[in-house]
């Protein structure tokens, strides 16, 4: 083969060799910096302090990461709660309409998906805060609030994908359904809802993966406190928003820097855990 | 397995209009309950248009519009007061392509009753077996019937979706083209299968295969650009076709 190549194409060839490369290396660096980071923490202060612990005050040696896993998760958390419904209703009213208005609506919501998060943190700060501070009589700035930016920000993208979902499924299938006596409702149950059950789910760990790993939209309006969240309307940090606090706090070279190195493997861990179980639930799609 | 007569079809200047285009125009027919009614004709003429009337799944099309009369028994078809899920309980339908679902075997046959309420599961089960007997399928999957449907071959899938129609207990059978996908092997099952179900019920087939029209069924109308051109007994019209456009094109000199 490539004694057939010419110049040119030996040339072309290199480059793209060399870019493919680099990535690889680029990836494996990434990963490779962040588990050097998280050993030389890990060795020097102990998991129980850090991974286990409760307790964050990096000035006094202590940086218990439990309350950042469970902003996280609660954060996330809501957010599906509240845009896995929404998102299922919009794909269900839409599967029924004709193909030219469904198409209005993908150009919508295509439109929506481009909105930078910043612009969601804004939207966060300037309505949701203000609404949980009258309704709860607190701050305003909670997990709530971000959770409930987190679903509007994933509300298009979940949307999409489950009108994606729901609209592969195949016209025979729909006409065999009706044409034995179902009525739409039970096509839509029993056929379309069943049949699209892995499309779906892989489009929720998608947008779960967006919420997990979203950090300025979460920061403006979560209000920053480090202690273990006692309710959704009390402020708390999510391990996205907490690196990006603390990267001026703890800058290299100061004791306990390294512990942004673990937060960010954390992040990168379950981040790739999705990845996985997404892969898993595209091969057990029919 | 039915107790309930197989129903008359009776057909009055049927047309039907998609926006300005004309599927139909002025169809007028009639066959006796449990015979079956070959539908032949080239592409687009209109015959499927026909078969999709029958079970009203044509008002998926929101440009479609039908006028004229269609009484399968007593059941006016086109009467927008008739209950829609009632008649297509009553018309089961078999699509070109193999429609069985992407679910097992059992949940295929099972899906019909389960629609109605039926819950019990040696009902079902019982339900499941005589409908899978009655499609000559039984034989073939018992003791697979937690299996997919899409690991049966194509011929059997058409079988499970014959079966599938049967669960519910229809009286008309609509079949579109059931065989235009299968193998030869194939096909004469399916051809035998039809001809153990006549009388039982009326059955509509729409096909291309010629000799297959003329091997199943006992009345054969050939339509043309959406117009019904004959109608007659299938010995009658494919010894001696009244009309020069259906000698043409039964001798296959266009298409």
């Amino acid at each position: 083969m490539k004694r057939q190549m010419g110049m040119g194409d030996q040339c072309l060839y290199r480059v793209v060799w060399v870019g493919a490369f680099s990535l690889v290396v680029l990836g494996i660096a990434i990963f490779a910096i962040l588990f050097w980071g998280t050993a030389k923490f890990v060795l020097a202060h102990g998991l129980n302090q850090s991974l286990l612990g409760l307790i964050y005050e990096p000035t006094q040696g202590r940086f218990g990461l439990l309350p950042f896993m469970a902003g996280s998760l609660v954060v996330s958390g809501i957010a599906l709660a509240v845009a896995i419904p929404l998102a299922l209703s919009l794909a269900v009213t839409v599967v029924d309409m004709t193909p030219r208005r469904t198409e209005t609506v993908r150009q919508i919501l295509s439109g929506l998906v481009a909105i930078p998060s910043v612009v969601f943190g804004w939207w966060g700060l300037s309505v949701v805060v203000p609404a949980i501070r009258w309704i709860s009589g607190h701050s305003g700035f909670s997990l709530l609030a971000a959770g409930l930016v987190l679903a509007v920000m994933i509300l298009p993208t979940l949307s999409l994908l489950s009108i994606n979902a729901l609209t592969r499924v195949r016209v025979q299938w729909v006409e065999g359904s009706l044409a034995l006596g179902a009525t739409p409702d039970q096509t839509m149950g029993r056929l379309i809802l069943a049949v699209s059950r892995f499309p779906l789910l892989e489009a929720s760990i998608i947008a779960l993966g967006r919420a997990l790993g979203e950090t300025m939209a979460v920061q403006m309006v979560i209000g920053g406190r480090v202690l273990l969240p006692h309710g959704l309307v009390s402020p708390g940090a999510t391990l996205t928003t907490q690196i990006l606090t603390d990267m001026s706090l703890l800058p290299p070279g100061v004791s306990g820097h390294h512990v942004l190195d673990f937060m960010a493997l954390l992040l990168l861990a379950a981040m790739y855990g999705m990845v996985v179980l997404l892969e898993r639930t595209r091969r057990m799609s029919p | 397995m039915n107790t309930k007569p197989a129903p008359d079809l009776v057909v009055q200047n049927l047309s039907v209009h998609y926006g300005e285009q004309v599927a139909l125009k002025d169809v007028t027919l009639q066959i006796e309950g449990g015979q079956i009614l070959a539908l032949i004709g080239p592409s687009g003429c209109g015959k499927s248009t026909f078969l999709r009337v029958l079970n009203r799944l044509v008002d998926r099309s929101a440009e479609a519009h039908c006028t004229g009369e269609v009484f399968l028994g007593d059941t006016r078809v086109l009467d927008p007061k008739t209950d829609v899920v009632a008649l297509r309980r009553a018309v089961g339908m078999v699509f070109q392509q193999p429609s069985a679902f992407p679910f097992s075997v059992f949940d295929n046959v099972a899906y019909g009753p389960r629609l109605q309420g039926v819950r019990s599961a040696s009902r079902l089960r019982s339900l499941v077996e005589s409908s899978l007997k009655q499609a000559a399928l039984w034989d073939e999957v018992r003791g697979k019937l937690r299996r997919p449907a899409a690991s049966l071959s194509g011929g059997q899938q058409q079988r499970l979706c014959i079966a599938r129609a049967l669960a519910v207990s229809p009286e008309v059978l609509l079949l579109d083209e059931p065989t235009a996908a299968l193998d030869p092997l194939s096909t004469a099952k399916i051809e035998e299968l039809i001809l153990a179900l006549r009388g039982d019920y009326t059955f509509v087939l729409v096909t291309h295969n010629l000799q297959q029209a003329a091997r199943v069924s006992d009345v054969t109308a050939f339509f043309r650009q959406g117009r019904l051109i004959e109608i007659a007994p299938t010995r009658d019209m494919f010894t001696a076709p009244k009309c020069e456009e259906t000698e043409e094109f039964l001798t296959g000199r266009y298409e």
